[in-house]
């Protein structure tokens, strides 16, 4: 489904990937791992096509095309989802417009009919009661005056809304208090299907506790350096990062 | 400024049958004008806005020999009674008035409440105020009744339309809202002509003792037009007023808002919207004047600027000595979507009292690239990532239209406007 190979990215004229080869199938749950600054954010960042990171060499590809040259909102359509590290606030437009917005213009690259408010509503409606959020957060602008753990579920309501086929999930456990934490696996979890995969992007073990992850990858300036199991995220959360230094 | 003089002369000559004290009166208004002259760059206040325009070209007064045109279509507010005034005349015929609500014509109005009158019309710094004083041809004066609740806006239509000579108008309007009355009055000018238009209004709004006022200006006059106002809010004790200036009309835009707090207990919210595109310069001027004990005044005025175009805002409180605990707050935002177009803006507070709460900001800025990103990555295009953006910062002040027809009309407007607008930054 996604397949990165020797992926370098800069950002700002500083070079932050240096050669990372990732391979994710249909299915999967990998969880990628690293101290801050190890290129997490800018790896999950370039699948999504931010601009201001800089491919210059290697290649992304997602269900066996090249996707480098293609808009977010081209990656978007086709399938692929960012959950944000620091959702953005948009003051003035309310978050079922906007939710509904997203989903239609899904809708309408499927070629499937666009959902009309009253159909959305019911839809959006059994998507809330699967992220444990209240109805009034439909009608608050989007992020605006949320907690943190509340941007981090309206991030996994937006998931299960638009069911992508491929979810980089950034740091989604950070700043979250431990029942957050659980309803946002237990989101996470409910999502996992054969047809999808899941790239969780994250600092700490604790949320891996509720996932089963199939890969643990270490990023380490800017290259995987190591990859291995579920056991391999224990050991990190026992001896840290720098047995992996060098 | 040769045509105003010779237009002056030629009201006075038509309308003899006019009272002697309103000729000195117009006389003696034209005089101050011609002491001063238009406004220009040096002057505090008027310093960033050309009005050369108005003397490149000669505008003769609308008058009562011009057969009005009514257009088969017209802008048009759900639930509305209508006032309706086409080119300076008001249309009897076509307007529906409310009970409890008087309407007169300015010779009426002059006859039977000269003192209303009289005070509207007191000379004033702003020398287009003399100029109307001087030239008023057109307008009315609008008494709601001491009690009345007035359930539908009264919706002031004042359009220009099928012109083929320049025209001006110097049109007043009185409004007295009665005491414990609530009422919603919208003022609103539109035209649709291809040839150059001017108008050049007076509004004097008085809130009498704990009456509630919502007052709605809509300016979208035809990009031919040229509008100048000034609009004047004195409010007497309890009295509230809600006002909103939404503007995207005409080339050139100056408005003057002053808002009286002449009494204690008085409450004023005054926001805005102005939407500019092409080369237009829209310019509004605003000055609350807090003068007693424990008033409050609201201000969020919103500019969204695109092509060309330029935003002008100027605000000033002024809290009095003896105006304690005054509660005032002016918020000004200014959203660039292109780099050709400006914006200006200077909050001001003057504050003679010591126990006072008072806060002002001004922000300048473009749209949020993260945002818009994170619409991207939601499947939304660029363009209606933008657009979306605009709307939902131009909604933040919109909200604040209590009435949901006029809010409705608003959007629409709103809606259209984005639609062929250009966004570069």
């Amino acid at each position: 489904m996604l397949e990165i190979k020797d992926l370098h990215v800069k950002v700002e004229d500083k070079d932050i990937l240096k050669g990372i080869n990732l391979t994710v199938h249909p299915g999967e749950l990998h969880a990628i791992m690293g101290r801050n600054g190890s290129g997490k954010s800018t790896l999950a960042n370039a699948i999504v096509g931010r601009d201001s990171y800089e491919i210059t060499s290697g290649d992304i590809l997602y269900n066996g095309t090249s996707i480098v040259a293609e808009s977010p909102e081209e990656r978007a359509l086709a399938g692929i989802f960012m959950s944000f590290q620091y959702p953005v606030v948009i003051p003035g437009i309310n978050n079922t417009y906007f939710l509904k917005a997203a989903l239609n213009a899904k809708r309408k690259y499927q070629g499937k009919t666009e959902l009309d408010a009253v159909e959305f509503l019911k839809l959006i409606r059994e998507k809330l009661a699967a992220v444990e959020m209240d109805e009034k957060f439909l009608h608050r602008a989007v992020n605006d005056g949320f907690s943190g753990g509340e941007k981090k579920r309206n991030e996994i309501l937006q998931m299960v809304t638009l069911e992508p086929a491929l979810a980089i999930l950034d740091e989604t456990d950070s700043g979250l208090d431990i029942d957050a934490l659980k309803i946002v696996a237990a989101g996470i979890n409910n999502y996992r299907r054969d047809d999808r995969a899941i790239v969780i992007i994250t600092h700490y073990q604790r949320i891996l506790k509720y996932l089963e992850a199939d890969y643990v990858h270490v990023l380490i300036n800017g290259k995987i350096a190591k990859t291995g199991g579920e056991n391999l995220a224990e050991q990190l959360e026992d001896k840290g990062y720098s047995w992996l230094d060098n | 400024m040769h045509y105003l003089e010779k237009e002056l002369n030629e009201l006075i000559q038509f309308w003899d049958e006019e009272p002697e004290a309103l000729r000195t009166l117009r006389s003696g208004a034209f005089k101050q004008y011609k002491e001063v002259g238009l406004p220009n760059r040096k002057w505090e206040g008027w310093q960033f806005t050309d009005f050369s325009a108005l003397e490149k070209t000669s505008y003769r007064l609308a008058s009562p020999g011009d057969p009005p045109p009514v257009p088969e279509t017209l802008p048009t507010i759900a639930n509305c009674n209508r006032i309706l005034i086409i080119n300076g005349h008001f249309q009897e015929n076509l307007s529906v008035l409310p009970d409890k609500v008087t309407v007169q014509t300015l010779q009426h109005a002059y006859a039977t409440n000269p003192e209303i009158f009289n005070k509207a019309v007191v000379n004033n710094s702003n020398p287009f105020h003399n100029l109307n004083t001087a030239l008023m041809n057109s307008g009315l004066a609008i008494i709601v009744g001491d009690n009345a609740v007035i359930d539908n806006p009264i919706h002031i239509l004042y359009y220009t339309t099928g012109l083929t000579e320049p025209i001006m108008n110097h049109p007043l309007f009185l409004i007295v809202a009665g005491a414990d009355s609530e009422t919603t009055i919208i003022e609103h000018y539109a035209g649709s002509t291809n040839v150059q238009y001017w108008q050049n209004v007076v509004t004097n709004i008085k809130l009498s003792n704990n009456a509630v006022l919502n007052h709605v200006r809509i300016q979208e006059e035809d990009l031919n037009g040229n509008h100048i106002a000034d609009t004047a809010y004195t409010l007497e004790k309890d009295a509230q007023l809600n006002a909103f200036h939404f503007a995207s009309g005409s080339s050139l835009y100056r408005q003057n808002i002053q808002v009286n707090l002449a009494s204690s207990g008085a409450s004023s919210t005054v926001n805005g919207l102005c939407l500019a595109k092409d080369r237009q310069h829209l310019d509004q001027q605003i000055i609350i004047n807090h003068l007693k004990e424990n008033c409050s005044s609201n201000q969020l005025f919103k500019y969204i600027l695109s092509d060309n175009s330029a935003g002008v805002f100027n605000g000033r409180v002024i809290v009095s000595e003896g105006a304690q605990k005054t509660d005032a707050q002016q918020t000004i935002r200014n959203l660039l979507l292109t780099d050709k177009a400006m914006a200006h803006s200077s909050p001001q507070l003057e504050i003679y009292a010591d126990d006072v709460k008072c806060s002002h900001g001004s922000t300048t800025g473009q749209l949020d690239k993260n945002a818009i990103f994170y619409m991207r990555s939601r499947g939304i295009d660029v363009r209606t990532a933008q657009l979306l953006l605009i709307s939902g910062f131009a909604k933040e002040v919109m909200e604040t239209i209590t009435n949901t027809n006029i809010d409705t009309y608003i959007d629409e407007k709103l809606t259209t406007w984005l639609e062929h607008i250009g966004v570069t930054l």
